[in-house]
């Protein structure tokens, strides 16, 4: 499944109005992954993914998507939700659909009738023919969605695609999201929301500041950070507590530390050793925001968080 | 990838479908008909109205009275009824001066003057105005009664003289006429629905912006097809409103024809012939159309909301209006630097060229005005086009005229 590459690009630099948007770009994301990119809003999660797409020409920097370096030639075979979601609001949502795959080279009387499979295969049977203005919010963003991937693309590409959602459809987009990876997709998606590229990415690309601060697989991000110790004794006191490391702190009555490079046993022996009561002990994998707020830095986690509260506040 | 023409046939379809099936389209096929039909309907009131016509006072004796209507009755016959005012016989008061000015004022009758005297010592009492009017033509009325009775005195009664008449085909102060006639009107006709399409165009152009749907496209399909899409979509808009208006008046002309002689057709047809005037007036349309119509989506993309595209409306408007007067005037003109501009004025060449097809019979001088049509087709969506790429996709472009003002202005 993991062959070449979907898309590849290097060194992409984007300015507006003389202001740098994009630094200096890579990206290399596998074919048949889910891969996310991750950043604040106006860290350059978009204009990255237009210029991938080719809705705009980078400055420098070369980019290739699904092996073509001109990305439209790749139109046919590539589904792109942008952020700024547009249905005109007269069609139907079965309409609405057959014409994204129609935009794509895909007849419209078999984008009809995928549409109609997609609607009812997705419990919408009944707003088949359904303007799109008497849809909800969400429900439109679906259609859209539906839209992206009637022509059955190799590579979907999605702007912020839980944005706006309530938790119901952020459900319904990420089983969505699932099984086209399961059907070989390659799936690319940026987000401001951390939780979602944890629950969904193999492979994430941290972007601060218009660069890239960090590519790989989630699991690699989240090994930039040694897993934390928490423990809680019974006695507070004792020799036990020199052997835990020297940035040991106290939080809400448990001892938090970094699992040192030697192991847990030392600590373990030490504590058993000078009686301090072990009531609970736990090693713990930091998540992915960890990883993002050492990786980006703690103002652009800040961001992030404040960014989520704000989508948060809008679905609802 | 789609070609071009491929994905410009998608968007084309998408734009065609969506303003057929709109209200809009429904106001822009109806509305020509209902201000023709209230045009027609107007004219005909008018015509039958007889308050059209300024009435006078006649306050004299019998006999005068009898020798003006006659004169009128002659004149109105050989022009028309319209032409002179109506005579309304008043029999004289004891102070006739006092009698002239009590009609006037009195509203109920509504007088525009009063004559009174003798045919030998005619007064005419009214506003200063009615002189220019009214009164040249009861001058001429009063002439003829005055002339008919002297001579009728004299024992000379008079009698039409009888014409002979020889019935030639045309002549050429007619033909001409009639074939001015036809070029203003079919550059009327093309005026209207041009100035009706930029509306559609630049609405549609609207709703994209709002919408959002421009991304989509770009993500998809080049955006020279999207714009030479919508522009297609709207030409064929226009061709199924042209259809259909013609089919409504040609319906209209039979049965008017059928219940009575409503209406008659110029005998005289255009110079090269209705078929060759037909094919050359479609494409004349076509290039007028594409011309304007990738010009104003070159010019509409560079507003970011709908009100901004709102505020383009009026300028386009008057850009076209001028383009109309520009070709108007150079109908039936023998030369000079305004007509020959008008001919190479890319943007009036088509509108003079429907004329120049009406009035003379040489079909040569189309090839190169197609040409140089063409020609100007391919600069002009080349240039809007490449416009409409730069600014389409952004909702505050940089480079926009409306940006530039907005930079100044803070």
């Amino acid at each position: 499944m993991h062959g070449g590459l979907a898309i590849e690009a290097k060194g992409l630099v984007k300015s507006f109005d003389g202001k740098e948007a994009v630094r200096g770009i890579d990206v290399a994301v596998p074919e048949g992954t889910i891969y996310g990119i991750l950043g604040p809003n106006g860290a350059g999660k978009t204009t990255t993914l237009r210029m991938l797409l080719g809705i705009i020409e980078p400055d420098a920097g070369r980019r290739s998507l699904l092996g073509h370096e001109r990305p439209l030639e790749a139109a046919r075979i590539v589904g792109y939700l942008p952020e700024e979601r547009g249905l005109y609001p007269a069609m139907t949502t079965r309409e609405a659909i057959a014409f994204m795959g129609a935009l794509r080279g895909l007849p419209l009387e078999t984008g009809r009738k995928r549409a109609e499979i997609l609607l009812r295969d997705n419990g919408l049977g009944d707003y088949v023919d359904k303007p799109i203005k008497s849809l909800s919010k969400g429900m439109a963003q679906t259609i859209q969605l539906f839209g992206t991937i009637v022509h059955k693309p190799k590579l979907v590409v999605l702007d912020e695609p839980f944005s706006g959602l309530d938790a119901i459809n952020q459900g319904r987009l990420e089983h969505l999201i699932r099984d086209e990876a399961e059907a070989g997709t390659t799936v690319i998606f940026s987000t401001h929301v951390i939780h979602h590229a944890e629950r969904l990415c193999e492979r994430i690309a941290i972007i601060a500041d218009g660069r890239i601060r960090f590519e790989g697989l989630v699991a690699e991000a989240r090994d930039r950070l040694r897993p934390q110790v928490r423990l809680r004794t019974r006695n507070e006191d004792g020799l036990w507590r020199q052997a835990l490391p020297g940035d040991a702190r106290v939080e809400g009555g448990f001892w938090l530390f970094e699992l040192p490079r030697g192991g847990i046993e030392p600590i373990l022996k030490a504590l058993l050793d000078g009686g301090a009561g072990i009531e609970e002990l736990s090693i713990e994998r930091p998540g992915l925001h960890d990883a993002f707020v050492a990786i980006a830095g703690e103002s652009a986690a800040r961001e992030m968080v404040a960014n989520e509260q704000a989508d948060l506040g809008e679905a609802a | 990838m789609m070609s071009v023409f491929e994905a410009a046939r998608v968007i084309a379809r998408r734009d065609f479908v969506a303003t057929v099936y709109s209200r809009t389209f429904i106001i822009f096929l109806v509305l020509p008909l209902v201000i023709f039909g209230a045009i027609m309907l107007t004219g005909q009131v008018l015509d039958d109205r007889d308050s059209s016509t300024p009435r006078v006072a006649v306050v004299a004796d019998s006999a005068t009275v009898s020798a003006l209507a006659a004169a009128r009755e002659r004149l109105a016959a050989a022009t028309s009824e319209h032409s002179f005012p109506r005579l309304t016989a008043v029999d004289p008061a004891e102070n006739v001066d006092i009698q002239a000015r009590q009609l006037l004022a009195d509203h109920e009758t509504g007088y525009s003057a009063v004559f009174s005297g003798t045919l030998e010592r005619p007064v005419l009492t009214g506003p200063r105005k009615i002189e220019e009017t009214t009164g040249r033509r009861l001058a001429l009325i009063v002439e003829d009664a005055a002339r008919t009775t002297a001579l009728a005195a004299a024992g000379r009664p008079t009698a039409p003289v009888p014409i002979s008449r020889v019935v030639t085909e045309q002549a050429a102060g007619n033909l001409q006429m009639v074939r001015q006639d036809i070029a203003r009107t079919i550059q009327g006709i093309i005026f209207a629905i041009t100035v009706m399409l930029a509306t559609l165009l630049l609405s549609n152009l609207a709703e994209e912006k709002t919408s959002k749907v421009i991304e989509v496209l770009a993500a998809s399909v080049p955006l020279d097809s999207v714009f030479l899409g919508k522009l297609l979509a709207m030409l064929g808009i226009s061709f199924v409103g042209l259809a259909l208006w013609g089919g409504v008046i040609g319906l209209a002309y039979l049965f008017f024809q059928a219940v009575q002689d409503f209406v008659t057709l110029p005998q005289v047809g255009p110079a090269v012939g209705w078929p060759a005037f037909v094919l050359l007036v479609l494409f004349y349309y076509g290039a007028n159309y594409m011309l304007l119509g990738a010009l104003f989506l070159g010019i509409g993309a560079q507003a970011t909301n709908l009100r901004e595209i709102q505020t383009l409306t009026m300028p386009i408007t008057l850009l076209q209006a001028g383009v109309f007067f520009l070709a108007l005037a150079a109908v039936g003109s023998p030369g000079g630097a305004l007509t020959w501009f008008a001919y190479i004025f890319p943007f009036s060449s088509s509108l003079v060229m429907i004329a120049f097809a009406a009035e003379n019979t040489a079909l040569w001088p189309h090839v190169p005005a197609m040409v140089w049509q063409v020609v100007w087709i391919f600069l002009v969506i080349r240039l809007s086009s490449r416009l409409f790429r730069k600014t389409a996709l952004k909702s505050q472009s940089a480079d926009s005229f409306f940006a530039i003002l907005r930079r100044r202005r803070t």
